[in-house]
């Protein structure tokens, strides 16, 4: 560095070039300043081929489903029927599929993970930390059809003849839980999601839980609070943001999951209360039936079933970052 | 200065390197009349003919493939198993040279062709119900009312009289009914839709027929191996399955009375039947279904899988190839059926077949 | 007499942090710990109101007595020693909470559940707390909007506010600039009048300046403690002198 330093000295007999030399930093570096606008100009492009790139999605997707949005409209999206002899297409099962298969997935999922993250970080000793930690991560890595075939012969036998009974009896006067069960249904389907999910949560959460300080959880005991209270009121809490994309992580992946649901729900476009019934997803019916689908029309419409999931996940992405943000600029506080 | 040096030195390297290159690829100008001539001749002299569709008949088209290869080192034939209806669009779109679909080209889709495209059977298939009820002494016997019924959603228990009536010696036991039907788009729905639609006008208004159906009744399973792992693990269920696959995993199988009368046992012989019963009513182009087919030892549910080709493929090495193989597979590739449990085409009909062929390529005698 | 260490050891794993420390902690008086780091003050100090409880692989031995009880044993609930025995540590630690929130946090984890009474509560401690005049206007802002200043006596006031009968300081104004240190230093002798507290610090002008008693740690032992003023003009022992001659640490 100094006998750079000198070098340059050397050749810049005058105060002026020196001047200008300094600003334009020494000479070892001037190579990567030239190149600093190029980096920037690089680093654009790659930004906007992404926008170009989701642009390009939307355009080929609102272009493929044309022709169903010009014969159905909004009422595609309510419609029930989806009828492939008749050319009638209605969306509403598979939005609803979708949707409940979801939402019981992160009914079990979220609390469940959260507590496999509390259980890793508050309470195991270390050795069963790193074990557990590797099972959970070891779960995330079970390619789906994998988890499709064990929900096919392991766990609707007994959803059929364990679970399904015993809600029945339990809480059967609800809707929810009336009817035969075949093993195969929206309950599995969740069920099998849920435990497909589970991992995202359990493992972001517990990173997020691991990046607490210790010192916001001795604030908290040294206040005169257990150790539940602390997790609770103060633990949590702070990791809030974090775990909440955990859950928008687990939920993108609960919409969009094709095979394992498909071997599972039954495959039958319906929307019925009982959620032992067979149902059926988006992603589903377009896996199932895209590639024999004969037809513009049909073609369109699953196109369009493909456009309303993108526009689904979208949405939900977008509301979560939202709310992420929020969150988060509400622990900081109205610092400026 | 010294880097100056060294760019030239580099230079000068790729430039010779280069040349070199040119000099072994540039064709002197005797040879270019030679080369164009084998065009399509890329990489080692071979040419590839390229297929996609049906997924019914691909372990039987890998095996032609294979075969065909000894026959013939120069061809190679790919075939990409993406579905009857993926395969037909794709030959619309003209990007592979022939498809294999397990239903006929419908009429728009012919329209939307644009040029006449060539029907060439090339084996047969079946589509056969399983089902799962504890241990009975012999098959379940369906009348073709049983079935309909059955897929319609009216025949609620085991022990109905539907099914009983020509079960007089099963003690069938008052288990629920419940149908498993495909749930992914197939020429086994379509093949067990246009059976149920030729024998029953309900279906054929209520339900229609098509690779995927609106249901009336029944749970989705993802392929043969969904639909029978389903009825496997469900008790009291019925579902349909491809005779190969079915063999090949030796589920239980119901018989059918077919047109002629008879209770038939799903066999690779009584498809081959299926056929040969119905040859006097083919239509011209080959576009059949021999679904309830009048032969006396007919399976009723039975299928074709069909090579489609456009009759307008320019002439060259790429079409006398491809018209090779397809002759070979309905000559010495029939003999590949039978081990694969796929039933093979009856004579007559492989003469029909060969006959289209000739429209492309005359045969050499 | 408030509190009683006798022969306390403190071992991290196999690593003895602190060795046979005995001292006695006298009611409304201010305790000042001195000594170079690593030599134990904290170790100590987290002893006597079993903080250590939360570090892995900790194991303590000896006895820690608060008004004649023992701390340590079977029956004692280690949260109710943390309500007696506040703490405030080096580094301010805020929650991610309204001011509000931050002051009421252990009220409410206390039981304490009428509204009115937390309010007046909050009210009291931040005042104790010299605070409550610069944020009484924003009391529902974030607890982490404050200055570093502010947001230390944020975490005095909290620890106040359940009404300790002891406060342990843990170098509280090490990371404060000089006119934040006076204002926490001047709380500590203010507070003296109410309850009893032990405080680290780095700096002796500070422990002469809060503290009516001093201990002196070197290499996880007591060496010596006393009145404040003979520590720092007659130490009896050589490695005291040495200390606060500055000759090393
Ligand atoms: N959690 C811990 N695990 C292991 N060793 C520790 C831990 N905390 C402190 N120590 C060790 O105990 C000794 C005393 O530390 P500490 O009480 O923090 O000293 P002080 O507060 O006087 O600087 C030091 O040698 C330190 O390295
Ligand atoms: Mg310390």
């Amino acid at each position: 560095m100094a006998a750079v330093h000198t070098g340059s000295i050397a050749t810049t007999p005058t105060t002026a070039r020196r001047h200008s030399l300094q600003r334009r930093g020494p000479p070892a570096l001037r190579g990567w300043i030239t190149l600093d606008p190029l980096f920037r100009k690089v680093c654009a492009a790659f930004g906007l081929s992404i926008v170009s790139l989701l642009g390009f999605v939307v355009y080929e997707l609102l272009r493929g489903s044309s022709a169903s949005l010009a014969r159905f409209g909004a009422s595609f999206v309510f419609d029930r029927i989806w009828d492939p002899v008749a050319e009638k297409f209605g969306a509403a099962t598979f939005v609803y599929g979708t949707a409940v298969t979801s939402v019981i997935a992160l009914l079990i999922a979220v609390p469940l993970g959260i507590g496999i993250a509390i259980f890793l970080v508050e309470m195991a000793p270390r050795a069963v930390r790193e074990v557990a930690g590797f099972l959970v991560e070891l779960l995330a890595a079970i390619p789906s059809i994998v988890y499709g075939l064990w929900g096919l012969f392991v766990l609707a036998p007994i959803v059929r003849d364990g679970l399904a009974p015993v809600l029945r009896t339990t809480l059967g006067f609800l809707p929810l839980f009336t009817g035969p069960s075949y093993g195969l249904g929206m309950l599995t389907a969740g069920l099998i999601l849920a435990v497909m999910v589970l991992p995202f949560i359990a493992a972001v959460s517990r990173d997020v839980l691991s990046a607490v300080p210790q010192m916001q959880r001795e604030g908290s005991l040294a206040l005169g609070a257990t150790k539940w209270e602390t997790i609770w009121h103060v633990v949590l809490p702070y990791g809030r943001a974090g775990i909440s994309g955990a859950v928008i992580l687990a939920l993108g992946r609960a919409l969009g999951e094709t095979m394992a649901v498909t071997m599972v729900i039954g495959n039958s476009p319906q929307i019925v209360a009982s959620l032992f019934a067979p149902g059926y997803t988006m992603s589903s019916v377009i896996a199932n039936e895209y590639s024999e689908a004969s037809g513009q029309l049909y073609l369109s419409s699953l196109t369009e079933l493909g456009l309303l999931l993108f526009v689904v996940t979208f949405a939900v992405n977008g509301v979560a970052r939202l709310l992420i943000w929020r969150m988060s600029r509400g622990a900081e506080g109205s610092r400026a | 200065m010294l880097s100056t040096l060294g760019f030239r030195t580099t230079a000068v390297l790729a430039l010779a390197f280069a040349f070199a290159a040119c000099n072994k690829s540039s064709p002197t100008p005797s040879d270019t009349q030679a080369s164009s001539s084998a065009a399509t001749q890329a990489s080692g002299g071979n040419i590839t003919i390229n297929g996609a569709g049906s997924s019914f008949v691909y372990p039987l088209l890998s095996r032609w493939s294979a075969d065909y290869q000894k026959v013939s080192p120069t061809v190679q034939i790919n075939y990409q198993s993406v579905g009857s209806g993926a395969g037909i669009r794709q030959v619309i779109a003209h990007t592979v040279q022939f498809g294999a679909t397990d239903g006929p080209m419908t009429d728009d889709q012919l329209k939307e062709a644009g040029a006449p495209v060539l029907h060439i059977p090339l084996v047969m298939g079946a589509i056969v119900p399983t089902y799962n009820l504890p241990e009975l002494p012999h098959a379940i016997r369906f009348t073709s009312d049983a079935l309909t019924h059955i897929f319609l959603g009216d025949v609620k228990t085991w022990n109905d009289p539907k099914i009983a009536s020509a079960n007089p010696d099963l003690k069938l036991p008052s288990t629920p009914v419940v149908v498993v039907h495909r749930s992914d788009g197939s020429g086994s729905t379509y093949i067990w839709a246009d059976y149920l639609a030729k024998v029953s006008p309900e279906w054929k208004t209520k339900v229609g027929v098509a690779t995927s159906l609106n249901w009336p009744v029944g749970i989705g399973g993802k392929g043969n191996e969904g639909v029978a792992g389903t009825v496997r693990q469900t008790p009291g269920a019925i579902g349909y399955v491809e005779l190969t696959y079915a063999l090949q995993n030796k589920l239980p199988l119901g018989e059918i009375k077919n047109a002629a009368g008879s209770f038939i046992a799903p066999t690779i012989e009584s498809v081959t039947a299926a056929a040969a019963g119905a040859l006097a009513t083919l239509p011209d182009d080959l576009r059949y279904s021999i679904t309830n087919s009048p032969g006396d030892k007919a399976w009723p549910a039975s299928g074709t899988t069909w090579a489609i080709v456009y009759q307008n493929m320019p002439a060259g090495p790429e079409r006398k190839s491809l018209v090779s193989f397809l002759r070979w597979t309905l000559q010495d590739g029939q003999k590949a059926c039978a081990p694969l449990s796929y039933a093979p085409l009856p004579a007559e009909l492989v003469e029909k077949a060969a006959a289209k062929l000739d429209l492309l390529e005359p045969a050499k005698k | 007499m408030k509190m009683r260490a006798s022969h306390l050891t403190v071992r991290y794993g196999a690593k003895v942090a602190i060795k046979d420390v005995s001292i006695d902690i006298h009611a409304n008086q201010v305790l000042a710990l001195i000594g170079p780091s690593g030599c134990g003050k904290s170790t100590f100090l987290r002893s006597l109101n079993r903080m250590n409880d939360t570090v892995p692989g900790v194991s303590v031995t000896g006895q820690v007595q608060l008004d004649g009880e023992p701390i340590y044993g079977p029956e004692v609930d280690a949260v109710l020693v943390r309500r007696r025995v506040g703490m405030v540590f080096q580094k301010s630690n805020p929650f991610p909470k309204s001011i509000f929130e931050n002051v009421a946090y252990g009220l409410r984890v206390g039981g304490l559940r009428e509204r009115g009474a937390v309010a007046d509560r909050v009210e009291q401690a931040l005042r104790h707390a010299a605070l409550w005049d610069e944020v009484k206007d924003r009391l529902h802002e974030s607890g982490l909007g404050l200055s570093g200043g502010q947001q230390q006596r944020l975490c005095i006031a909290r620890a106040l506010a359940v009404e300790p009968e002891v406060l342990l300081m843990d170098e509280p104004a090490s990371a404060l600039d000089p006119i934040a240190t006076a204002k926490v230093e001047e709380l500590v002798s203010d507070l003296r009048d109410q309850l009893t507290i032990v405080i680290v610090t780095h700096n002796m002008q500070q422990a002469a300046r809060v503290s009516q008693r001093t201990g002196f740690f070197y290499m996880g032992k007591l060496v010596e403690v006393g009145e404040t003023t003979q520590i720092f003009t007659r130490p009896k022992e050589r490695e005291t002198e040495d200390y606060i001659t500055g000759r090393f640490g």
